[in-house]
Order: structure tokens, then sequence, then C-alpha cells
């Protein structure tokens, strides 16, 4: 699960190269790997470690800084939770005075506590807090200039509680699933259709199908005693 | 001086006015004389200070102790001879002997100075010049020269190890190679550090920061190691060695640079040191990747060195903590917290014996933030030691209370490495403001601890599952005295810490993937599943072992039944004894206890041999 995370099957063999070369220090590549983001972006793919290389170069190179770039990038690892994937491109964004060689006020500043905040909803699961949160007023600027650029965003997000809940449940309710979805009545039988779950129409409870994280039983851990541990006691019992 | 003269010519010349010709004789025996003497104040001059110098050199020259001068001929002819041996003695024992005999205040002599003893051999003196500065980087203070000088020298050395025309036939002890790599880094580190609190410099150490340019900038001292890792093609040769190709094929992939040991060992450590760089700079998953061709175990080359090794591990598991594999940080720190144990013994004598102690103890500071955000069975034996040094900050932590956050707080502070920002090439003064090397730490303090706080109810709420095999979620939402939905999150987080990406042991050889690789397992014993509004819950247990002990002390019977068949027999009873010895043999392993009461007939009252 995690090579696919290092590297997605989506990704260019000339970025795979950049990526894992010397040459991604190389400011004048920056075009290159901007321009894979905004690829990822218009068709819901999602590749973390070009993205992280893109915010490396930012870090060396602070007069080539976008903050769209970054703020697209954000956006990108909220849909990943629970995987690190935002702190580690926190962990890259330096603390600096507004660059010089910008055109409008940097909006990162202001739009980073919004997406911290968010980010900090989806890790605690709390997901009716984040619908909540995200379509509130305050969130307008980022709603109407980042997030709608971005495709599929609010699937992604979708995605990021069914995950939870497909560890979590094997039977759900529909209001339930529906608040964390942010969906109700045919949209959310819809959606339930289309990951393939059932719906019990008489209760209207949805079953979860059978994964490896909801199948739970007690084991007991019985040790194995193993030949080489008993090499020892047999040899002497031979040459003796 | 000349001026002087002149008017002092001319105003002479004035006196002898009347006679031309005097004044010509005059004036040109005068102006001989007075060019004699206006030139010799120039040359004066210029060798006087000289002179003056060579004066300054020679004081400086003699006062060096007759056994330094001596030390350094002897180093100086090793490291000609390629004498391995004795220059790893030289390095290991003389410098620091002397060091603390002579030097523990102050600087070694200045390269100049003892370069007439050397012959002006400019390797040496780079060499010479790399432990110069060492020793004043970790005893004095070094002030804006030093740091400028010292950046050149490393410049030097490295260009002369990378640049010359073909590989150098220099041959280093890997400790030393080590620790040039190790020094470069810190050296770097410091002068970030030095570099943000421009607040307390002068104008000419700004002047100088602005002119310096390249100086100590993050792209020059990422090349450096780069550079390093490509000539000597470090990382094709790990695979081809784990591929168990023929050392001729071998040679021929790594080209004349690879084979050489100095550079093949450089490479290794560059590769080691980028590790600890991308750490320092933020990246942490760019770290875990460089690492790629190297096994972590203790067959690997880098235990050689013992800094190396305990820096690798020390930075490899501060990688995980920040990408939330706890349990891959907890197998990595125990590994190392068991050999250093091991080791405390044979490493008393070494100068990095305090570094290295240090290294462990923020290591079990980490253990036991680890321990406490993902609790599994583990090695009791670390666990124990690193609850009984922070006894209080772990309890505090794996309660998930109010304070843990404080307790998170400081361990982390404690054990995290110093964190950089690195410089703008474009401006040297910018990172000016207040403490920005303080921001990046907190900044990644502030991630890990809004992670910590994510997960502070998991404790609380799996104290209550362990009690229950099913439980209605109403029910428990009323023992947190908390609103039921809320609770049902909650549990999804619970399910979410208890799984964590790890590499699996089994399938490491077959991905042959880099230490990023892994799969989701497991990581607590206890499980859940909610169905509809109803917990269930199960518990994996051990079950008991008893292979260990029954076989320790099958082999302890064995031992002391071989003791006892070689002692010497008491001679009344030789018969006797020879006889049931023969006896003996046929079956050892039931008639253990027999045996021995045959043997001791008397002692035991009466068992009888084995058949």
């Amino acid at each position: 699960m995690a090579s696919t995370w290092i590297k997605p099957s989506t990704r260019p063999t000339t970025i795979d190269d950049l990526v894992n070369g010397v040459d991604r220090y190389n400011p004048t590549n920056l075009s290159i790997l901007e321009d894979y983001l905004y690829h990822q972006i218009r068709s819901e793919e999602y590749d973390c470690l070009a993205n992280l290389a893109i915010l490396k170069l930012y870090q060396f190179n602070p007069d080539i800084y976008n903050p769209d770039i970054v703020i697209n990038i954000l956006i990108k690892a909220l849909a990943a939770s629970p995987l690190p994937d935002f702190n580690l491109c926190i962990s890259l964004l330096d603390e600096r005075t507004a660059p010089s060689h910008l055109d409008e006020p940097d909006p990162l500043p202001s739009t980073l506590p919004q997406l911290k905040d968010l980010q900090n909803l989806l890790y605690r699961c709390r997901f009716p807090a984040f619908w909540e949160t995200y379509l509130s007023d305050e969130f307008e600027n980022l709603r109407d200039n980042y997030t709608v650029e971005v495709t599929g965003f609010e699937n992604s997000i979708r995605q990021v509680a069914i995950r939870a809940v497909t560890a979590t449940f094997t039977r759900i309710s529909s209001e339930r699933l529906g608040s964390y979805l942010n969906l109700e009545g045919d949209g959310l039988v819809s959606y339930v259709k289309s990951l393939g779950w059932e719906i019990d129409s008489s209760t209207g409870t949805i079953i979860v199908p059978p994964n490896p994280d909801n199948q739970i039983e007690a084991t007991v851990v019985q040790e194995q005693i193993k030949l080489p541990q008993l090499t020892k006691l047999i040899s002497h019992a031979v040459k003796a | 001086m000349s001026q002087q003269r002149m008017q002092l010519w001319a105003a002479e010349a004035d006196i002898d006015e009347d006679v031309d010709l005097n004044l010509a004789i005059g004036s040109y025996g005068q102006s001989d004389r007075y060019d004699d003497v206006i030139q010799q104040p120039q040359i004066d001059e210029a060798t006087l200070l000289a002179m003056q110098q060579h004066m300054v050199q020679q004081n400086a020259f003699a006062q060096i102790p007759d056994p330094v001068k001596a030390f350094i001929v002897h180093f100086h002819q090793a490291v000609l001879d390629n004498n391995l041996a004795e220059i790893t003695v030289a390095y290991e024992s003389g410098w620091n002997k002397y060091t603390e005999k002579f030097y523990s205040k102050t600087e070694w002599p200045e390269a100049e100075v003892i370069a007439p003893l050397v012959n002006d051999d400019p390797i040496f003196l780079i060499l010479y010049r790399e432990l110069y500065y060492r020793h004043v980087y970790s005893r004095l203070q070094p002030d804006i020269d030093d740091r400028f000088h010292s950046y050149e020298n490393s410049c030097e050395l490295f260009n002369y190890l990378l640049n010359s025309d073909g590989p150098v036939q220099l041959e280093l002890p890997e400790q030393w190679l080590w620790d040039i790599i190790d020094e470069f880094i810190y050296q770097y580190q410091v002068f970030c550090t030095w570099r943000s609190k421009v607040r307390s410099k002068t104008d000419d150490e700004l002047g100088m920061l602005a002119e310096g340019g390249p100086v100590w900038s993050s792209y020059s001292v990422l090349n450096v190691l780069y550079s390093l890792m490509q000539k000597s093609k470090i990382n094709d040769y790990i695979i081809a060695q784990r591929q168990g190709k023929s050392p001729e094929e071998i040679a021929e992939i790594v080209g004349e640079y690879g084979q050489r040991p100095l550079y093949r060992q450089l490479g290794y450590f560059s590769i080691i040191g980028l590790l600890r760089v991308h750490v320092l700079l933020g990246d942490f998953t760019l770290a875990l990747k460089v690492m790629d061709s190297i096994e972590l175990n203790q067959k690997s080359p880098f235990t050689r060195v013992t800094a190396c090794h305990v820096t690798t591990y020390y930075y490899v598991g501060f990688c995980y903590i920040m990408i939330r594999r706890y349990p891959d940080a907890i197998r990595t720190f125990v590994t190392i917290l068991n050999f250093i144990m091991r080791m405390k013994q044979y490493h008393t004598r070494s100068y990095q014996y305090d570094q290295i102690s240090k290294t462990a103890d923020r290591m079990y500071a980490l253990f036991a933030m680890c321990h406490a955000l993902s609790p599994s069975r583990l090695d009791d034996n670390i666990a124990n030691i690193a609850k009984e040094r922070f006894s209080e900050q772990y309890a505090k932590m794996s309660r998930g209370s109010q304070d843990a956050g404080a307790a998170f707080e400081e361990l982390f502070l404690y054990a995290c490495p110093n964190y950089l920002i690195p410089p703008d090439p474009a401006d040297p003064t910018s990172g000016a403001e207040a403490a920005p090397q303080l921001d990046a730490t907190h900044r990644h303090l502030s991630l890990f601890l809004a992670d910590v706080a994510a997960q502070s109810q998991v404790p609380t709420l799996r104290s209550f599952l362990k009690l229950y095999t099913s439980l209605g979620a109403k029910k428990l939402a009323n023992f947190l005295d908390a609103d039921e939905e809320e609770m049902v999150q909650e549990m999804m987080v619970v399910k979410q810490a208890s799984r964590s990406i790890s590499r699996v042991p089994g399938s490491e050889h077959l991905t042959a993937g880099g230490l990023l690789d892994g799969e989701t397992i497991t990581t607590s014993d206890l499980n859940f599943v909610i169905a509809e509004n109803m917990v269930h819950i199960t518990e994996s247990t051990v079950g008991r072992r008893y292979a260990g002990w029954f076989i320790k002390n099958t082999e302890r019977t064995q031992k002391i039944l071989d003791d006892l068949k070689a002692l010497p027999l008491p001679a009344s009873r030789s018969h006797q004894g020879q006889g049931q010895q023969q006896r003996l043999p046929q079956a050892p392993d039931s008639s253990q206890v027999k045996g021995g009461g045959s043997e001791r007939k008397v002692a035991w009252g009466g068992v009888k041999t084995a058949a």
C-alpha cells in the first residue's frame, strides 16, 4: 500500500526521474512539477512526493515562491488523511516575510489556519463538524477561489470518511452516514450504490462490506517452537 | 619616508644653490646616497615585515612543545606512507592526547606555523586545518573569520578529493572520514543558527555575510554530499553487492573512483550525511528515501563506526515519528538502544562516548513518547529503562490526560534535532526576525502536538473497551459523559490510531523496498467493530510462552551433566562410575534427572540408574 504512495501508477517517467534524482534541486525544473500539480488537480490524481519536491524548491529558492501552488498542494493533501501528507507539507513551509515580488498580497497567511482547522477536523474524524466549517461563510474565499478548481474535492473528502467508516463499522445507519458524507436522501442512496454497498431497505441501515479491518476475532498468540531453537538440545543428545 | 627624504634633499639643494656643477655633483652623490637610502627603506619595509612575520612564526614555532612537533612529523610521515594503522593511532589517540595536554583551552598552532615541519605539504596542511577547525568549533567559540575559513578549507579538501585527475592515493581511517562528513554538516548547522541571530552582530560581520554568497549555503552542502555519492557510485555498488555480482563486475560498475576504499567509504557516509541534512531541513520522506539502498541491520558497513551507527538510527527513528509510523520508530529505537547497552562497556574510553550517551538518552525519550502513543507488547527491557528514566512524563503521557500535552512537549523539545532554516542565497540576512531558528522547531512541535491531542482520548476509551465484549454505544457514552455521536467519531479515531503503516519483516526481500515501504498493520491488541449502535470488542492475548524457559533449563542441566562427567572420579568408585557413565548416553533427554541421580547415588538415596 505504501508503494503506491511512494510511486503512484499515474506518475509519468519524467516526473519519476526528476523526483528520484538530483535534478529535483534545479529551480528550472519547477515549472515541470507545477504543471504536473495542475494535471493532478484536473484529473483527480494525487502524487505526494512530487508535491513535496515543489515545496522543497520553494524552501531553497524563496524568490520563486508561489502561494497559490502551495494552497493547492495543501488542499490535495487534505484528502489523504489520515496519512501524514498534510503535516509533511507544513514541515517544509518556512515562516518568512512576505516576498516582495508578488503582485498581490500573500494569501497564504490567512488561508493556512483555515486549512489547518480542516485538517484537524478530518484527522479527528469529526466529519459533520468538517462539513459545517467548510460550508460556513468564513471559508467562502477558500471555496470560491481554490477548492472549486480542484476537481472532485468533495468526493475525495468523502473518501476519507468512507475509509474511516469502513474500518470501524459493520452496519451504520443512513442518517449517521449521511451526516459524515454531507449527503442525504437520493444523493446518499446513489453514492452508496456507487460504492457497491448494500442498503437494507426496511431499516435504512447500510451494510459495510467485510474487510480486514472490520472483521474481528479473538486470537490467542500461540508460541511456535521452531526446530532451530532445539538444535543445541538435539545435537547434544546425539553427541552424548 | 621617501617623501621626507626628497624634501630634505630639496632643502639641502636650496642651501647649495650657487654652483650648478656642485649641485650636480653634490646632488649626484647625494642622490646616489639618497637613492640608496630611499630604496633601502622600501626593501627594509618589505623585508622588515617579512622578518617580523618570520619572527612571529619562529616564536610561535618555538613555543610548540617538542612532543607536539615530533607528533606532527610522525603523523605527516604516516600520511605520506599511507600507513593506515599508524594514521589511525595518531588520529585517534595521539591528537586527543596532545589536545588534552597542551591545547585544551587554546587553539592548535596555525597551519602556517607548522608548515616547515611538514615541508609545506598542501594535502597534509588541508587535513591539519580540518582538525584545527574541528578543535576550534568544539572547544572554543569560532568567530566569523573562523567560519569562513573553515568553509574554504572544507571546499579545498573536497575539491582535492573530487576534482583531481583521477582518484587520489590517500588513505584515511574510517573514523576520520566519518568525522569529516559529520563535522562538515555540524559546521553548516551552527552557521545557520549563528546567522539567524543577526541582532547580535556587528556591521562588519553583516557586511561579510552579505558578500559571503555561497559560504555555507544549502546548495553547496548538498552539492558536496551528492557529488561524493555520485563519484563513488556507492548506490550501484551496494545494489551490485546485494545481487552477488563478482568483484570484476562490481569493479566495472563502480569505475575507478568507486574501487578505492576511501571514496567508497566517503560515498557511504555521505548517504548518512544526506539523511541528517534532510531531517534538519524538515523533509522526512526524502531523508528516508535517500537511505533506499542501505539496509538497517547489524551487518551493514556503517556499524563499523559507532557514532555513525547511532546517528543513523536516531535520525531514521525520528523520521518515522514525524510520519506517524510509531511501530517502525519503536522497532528502530529498540534495536539501537540494545546495541548501545551492550557496547557501553567497551566504549568508555572513546571521546565520543559522551555524545553517544546523550543521543541514547534522547532516544529513550523518543521511545517513551512512541510507546505512549502506540503501546504494544514489546521489549520489556528497554521499556522499563525508558519508563524509569522518564517516569513522570511517561505516566502523564499514557493516561492521555490534560498535562499529557505538556509532557509530550517537554520530551519532544529535549529529543528533537536542531532544525534549520536554510539560508537564502539571494538575501543572506533574511530569516533575521525574532529567533526563526526556534520557529522551525516550534513548527514541528506544534504539528506533533496536534497529532497527540487528536489521540488524547484513545487511552481512556481503550481502558473502557478492555472491560467488555460487547457494549451499547449509548452506555459507553454515559460512562464518558459525552455525546453519543461525538463518542462514535472518537471511536473512529481509536480505530485509526490502532492501525499504522509498518514494514513487514517477511516481504522486504521480495519488494526490495526502502524504509518508506510498508503495509497497514494493527498495532493494538484490542480490536472492535461497531454494528449500528453496538460495539463488539475482542482482545488478542498471548499464550503462555514456555519453550524458552524449558530450553534454557535443559541446556543448563546438560552443562551441569557435562561438567560432572568431566570431573575426576574418586578412586574407590572407578568401576561403578565408568559402568554407569556408559549407560547414560542412551536417553539423555528423558533421563537427565535420573542420570544425575545415579552419579550421586549416595546423596539422593537410591534412585537407580537408567536402563
